[in-house]
């Protein structure tokens, strides 16, 4: 077994971060502040290749792999979780669907200019009523000639209010449901009928985009189906899959900005006469954060080579998503607990990243939803089928 | 055009703590960066090459442990790197003024150049003499801690120069050389580029994407002598704590102008 | 023992519900969102009397026990924490403070002008280089005269921008000594609102003093008794506190439980979902663990004699208890417990304040332990 990073792994990890030191955390707390989506820092990382960072060359991307990717999602989540989440859509969902699903045409057309970064992408599935229930959605494409025609609502979607490409989830046959009954699209911006709803106001991530769509007779050319008609349930189920272990890692770098943040803090404060970090209380709180830290790295690094080497992965990678959310959340409470009061204020980033971290633990599937997955292929491994 | 640019490594000063009072250098965390005034050198050559065809190719300061400041001039974009081994162990010689005969005849081997930029200082030693030494060796003009810089064509038959912008006391002075030449830059002058992912990738994972050169091809290794020896390092000593002053105005300008009398007379 | 609550401790909770829908709750998302303090509620607690929630009728007090109070505190909290902690600050840590230690004079001249919301008060204990160790203090009390001159900053002054009177906390020459400083006295200057996670509705400023002078008729208690009547005040507000929690946890299951029982997903309402039921189900335990401990310890506080330990006790469940039910609820909620449109949100936020306001977690568990290992004679240090 060899636990070290392949030189090219390091090489990147080392250039992300430093990116990451000088454009990513001198505007972290003022997009938060504000609600924005940081597109300079998009367009940034789209010049060295990082918004393709996973897919192969010939596409585009920057040949890296999971575990490149993973790497990517580490040194962002580290600086700053909106930043990490308008990246993750992109890559992990968006462009990853068509990536996994897609037509050589396809990857052509649309994979090419999102691994580049020239575009953005998006992955549309959520709706009033269809959250963890995501089978339940109601959004319905009908064949019309040619095309198809497009009408729904989607709800909470995040990069959909500015992406140029997204993959949307349609009903076609609604007597079938989630197997034989779902069909996935490739719709552009700009298509008329695509409109930009209502935008959330985020208790946290406030730097990305959460927004309702609204897709009102939109028409796309067949050739636009993504993966095969009525198997629209199967192809998200996989992009999912993807997206869960990625978002593992950015809980991973989340986790590290709070030891690091705690650590200098213990270091710097003195209360009693003595800097935090003489007393018991602390010390036992920076060992069981460092000790999570490090199961989560280990888990999430041992997910990213399984995939790069062909693996199948879906239960660890819920388990990735549902640890990460979780250790991060402790991580970044505890971190606040250490800074007392001013973990409280607004001036210093615990506060932001205390907002920021709690979303993990619903968005991409709530761990709920996790608990299931990993539990279901527990069981089915043991002949007992589970139903959510 | 072919442009040469001479790179180093130095640990990283983020993992490093002076403790004056204990006399040492502790180390806690140990890792090694491109000398930032040679990464501003390697940018400016990169710019240099973004608008004309030249080529630019990377050498390091000397041997060093490993290849990885030239693995990132190749990310960066270098077209060609070069890497020096050494099989004098032992007493080492490789100083600035040792290295600028080696790195002349390196010049020599890659079929010459145009135009050789390094960093003007290195951030551990503060030394500067590396590219006044090799324009002496190669014979070439030298301009000394450029801010910016830039080739200019002049005429076909006439060679090109190189301009570069210095500061001097609050003033921007444009310096020509003809080329061939050597330009020291500045660190914190030009703001380096990061490394083209695709390209680090490629690069990393290609073994053989670096050369490796053995100085005894260049130069006759075993009469090459130090130039330096180092006998010895001592700490500044501790700056003194200040007196703080109190009083009315004048009550404290009167103690000011005391001490600073008696501070002279001692 | 009597488990029950009075009948006159029923009638008064009915009271309080009735008061918070209301007058409080309408208003609360607002606070949040504009970051203001809660103005109008306060002018009609007032007229209710609850600006002088315990103190005694001659000071124009309600005087309520503190069972009562607790439940004033508690319901307040479930529809607005910010209000919640702008009344505990006034009642338990000011008013009742010149109630037990001040002098004739000014119980005279203060507490009916707290009672009646003409003046609220303040709180000013903490510095930056003195939060849990507030026995570091460097604001200091300069004798003058007959009268003290105050110099320092003091941070995270709970009802800073809207007092009209602040219990100042310095270090004269016979120890740590407390001080009722009014609002335009010359020196005093109130800073600007600390930004914060939760209880935006809570005016929470920076005070400077600059030179601020007082006269000994000013000085609350004596020379060196600041610690003590800082201390008292602390338990008092432990106990306030711990039923602000109690308040918003109950607010957070119900409003969770009613979410889940009209969510459907899978065919179901998620109630139905074994899981869900789960996070209600411990929420609830510990809901019902932290009532009861709020209520002996307010029922401890009106028997008299020191409450140190028994606050100790209370705040850092009760701080643990709405961490805890908050959280979960969230969970319970999903995408709707993350947006600041529903009410989950704030909840979330103000509940995560009580490990660290007024004595943060780690202080209390050392005063338990101290009470403790003092049976053993074991002596310890924070």
């Amino acid at each position: 077994m060899d636990f070290t990073f392949a030189p090219e792994h390091v090489a990147l990890r080392r250039m992300i971060r430093e990116f990451a030191k000088n454009e990513v955390a001198p505007i972290a707390a003022e997009i938060d502040r504000e609600g924005r989506v940081p597109f300079e820092t998009l367009k940034k990382l789209a010049q060295i290749g990082l918004l393709g960072v996973c897919f192969p060359q010939k596409y585009g991307g920057m040949g890296a792999g999971e575990t490149g990717y993973c790497i990517l999602m580490e040194e962002l989540g580290r600086i700053c979780t909106s930043t990490a989440t308008n990246v993750g859509a992109h890559i992990g969902i968006g462009a990853m669907s068509i990536y996994l699903d897609g037509t050589e045409e396809q990857k052509q057309k649309y994979l090419m200019p999102l691994a580049r970064g020239a575009k953005i992408g998006a992955f549309v599935l959520t709706e009033a009523d269809a959250g963890s229930d995501a089978a339940a959605i109601r959004t319905r494409a009908v064949r019309d000639g040619n095309e198809w025609i497009i009408n729904g609502t989607k709800t909470f979607n995040t990069n959909g209010s500015f992406a140029e490409i997204v993959t949307v989830m349609t009903v076609t046959d609604p007597t079938l449901g989630a197997h034989g009954g779902m069909t996935a699209f490739i719709v552009e911006a700009g298509t008329p009928g695509f409109k930009v709803g209502t935008h959330e106001n985020k208790m946290g991530i406030r730097g990305s985009s959460t927004a309702e769509l609204v897709f009102e007779d939109v028409r796309v050319p067949h050739e636009n189906v993504l993966g095969k008609v009525g198997e629209g349930f199967i192809s998200f189920m996989k992009t999912l899959d993807m997206g869960r272990l990625t978002l593992g890692a950015a809980c991973l770098g989340g986790a590290e900005a709070a030891l690091e943040a705690s650590i200098h803090w213990a270091k710097t404060r003195k209360q009693f006469g003595a800097p935090l970090a003489h007393k018991q209380s602390v010390q036992w709180m920076i060992a069981d954060m460092a000790t999570e830290i490090e199961a989560l790295r280990s888990l999430v690094y041992r997910v990213a080579w399984m995939v790069d080497t062909g693996q199948s992965f879906t239960q660890l990678a819920a388990m990735c998503k549902m640890y990460g959310s979780e250790v991060a959340s402790r991580a970044i409470d505890t971190a606040l607990q250490i800074h007392g009061g001013l973990g409280y204020s607004r001036d210093y980033p615990v506060e932001r990243n205390f907002r920021d971290a709690r979303i993990a633990e619903i968005f991409e599937g709530t761990n709920e939803i996790q608990r299931i997955v990993i539990a279901s292929n527990i069981f089915r491994q043991h002949g007992v089928r589970i139903r959510p | 055009m072919q442009i040469v640019v001479i790179l180093g490594q130095v640990l990283d000063p983020s993992g490093i703590v002076v403790k004056g009072k204990a006399g040492r250098i502790f180390v806690n965390r140990e890792e090694y960066v491109l000398q930032p005034a040679d990464k501003c050198a390697l940018e400016a050559a990169l710019r240099i090459k973004d608008t004309t065809n030249a080529k630019v190719m990377a050498l390091p300061r000397g041997p060093l442990p490993n290849d990885d400041v030239l693995r990132q001039a190749l990310a960066m974009g270098a077209d060609r790197a070069v890497y020096l081994t050494t099989r004098r162990v032992a007493n080492p010689p490789y100083g600035d003024a040792v290295m600028a005969d080696v790195l002349a005849a390196a010049v020599e081997k890659l079929g010459g150049a145009d135009l050789l930029l390094t960093g003007a200082t290195t951030l551990d030693t503060g030394q500067g003499q590396l590219g006044p030494r090799l324009a002496e060796a190669l014979g070439w003009p030298q301009i000394v801690g450029a801010w910016q810089v830039a080739s200019r064509r002049v005429s076909e038959s006439a060679g090109g120069r190189v301009e570069a912008v210095l500061q001097r006391a609050g003033n921007y002075v444009t310096v020509e050389a003809d080329l061939p030449a050597v330009v020291t830059v500045l660190p914190g002058a030009l703001k380096p580029r990061y490394p083209d992912g695709v390209r680090l990738i490629n690069v990393y994972r290609a073994e053989d994407a670096v050369e490796r050169w053995d100085v005894s091809d260049l130069v006759d290794e075993a009469s090459l002598q130090p130039l330096l020896e180092k006998r010895g390092q001592d700490f500044p000593p501790e700056r003194e704590l200040g007196v703080r002053l109190s009083g009315t105005p004048e009550e404290m300008a009167q103690a000011l102008a005391d001490a600073l009398r008696e501070r002279v007379s001692r | 023992m009597d488990f029950t609550l009075s009948e006159e401790q029923e009638m008064f909770r009915a009271m309080f519900r009735d008061f918070s829908t209301k007058e409080v709750a309408p208003g609360a998302e607002e606070l949040d969102h504009e970051e203001k303090p809660p103005l109008g509620a306060l002018r009609k607690a007032a007229q209710q009397g609850f600006l002088g929630a315990t103190l005694p009728e001659d000071y124009f007090g309600a005087e309520l026990d503190y069972v009562s109070y607790a439940l004033l505190v508690e319901t307040l909290a479930g529809d607005c924490m910010s209000t919640a902690v702008t009344l505990a600050t006034h009642v338990s840590l000011v008013a009742m403070s010149i109630l037990v230690h001040g002098s004739d004079a000014q119980k005279e001249q203060y507490l009916p002008l707290l009672a009646a919301g003409e003046a609220i008060g303040a709180f000013a204990l903490t510095e930056p280089d003195a939060g849990s160790d507030a026995t570091a203090l460097q604001t200091r009390a300069a004798p003058d005269g007959d009268g003290y001159v105050l110099d320092g900053v003091k941070t995270w002054v709970a009802n800073g921008s809207i007092a009209g009177l602040y219990l100042v906390f310095a270090s004269a020459p016979d120890g740590i000594t407390s001080f009722i400083v009014e609002k335009d006295t010359p020196g005093l200057t109130v800073g600007y609102r600390e930004p914060t996670l939760g209880l935006r509705g809570v005016a929470i400023n920076t005070l400077y003093l600059e030179n601020c002078r007082v006269s000994a008729a000013n000085r609350l208690g004596e020379e060196g008794q600041g610690w003590d009547i800082a201390q008292r005040a602390l338990d008092r507000m432990a106990i306030a506190l711990a039923a602000a929690g109690l308040g918003v946890s109950e607010a957070a299951v119900d409003t969770a439980a009613q979410f889940a029982s009209e969510r459907v997903q899978f065919g179901v309402p998620i109630a139905k979902k074994q899981a869900i039921q789960n996070y209600l189900a411990d929420s609830l335990i510990e809901v019902e663990a932290l009532r009861y401990l709020v209520y002996h310890a307010a029922w401890l506080a009106d028997q008299g004699g020191d409450l140190t330990y028994d606050a100790a006790v209370v705040k850092t469940f009760g701080a643990q208890v709405a961490r805890s039910v908050t959280n979960r609820m969230v969970q319970v909620m999903g995408g709707y417990g993350y947006m600041e449109d529903y009410p989950m949100a704030r909840k979330y936020r103000d509940a995560r304040a009580l490990s660290l306001l007024c004595g943060p977690s780690e202080f209390q568990r050392f005063i338990v332990a101290r009470h403790l290992l003092a049976q053993k004679d074991i002596e310890i240090t924070p």
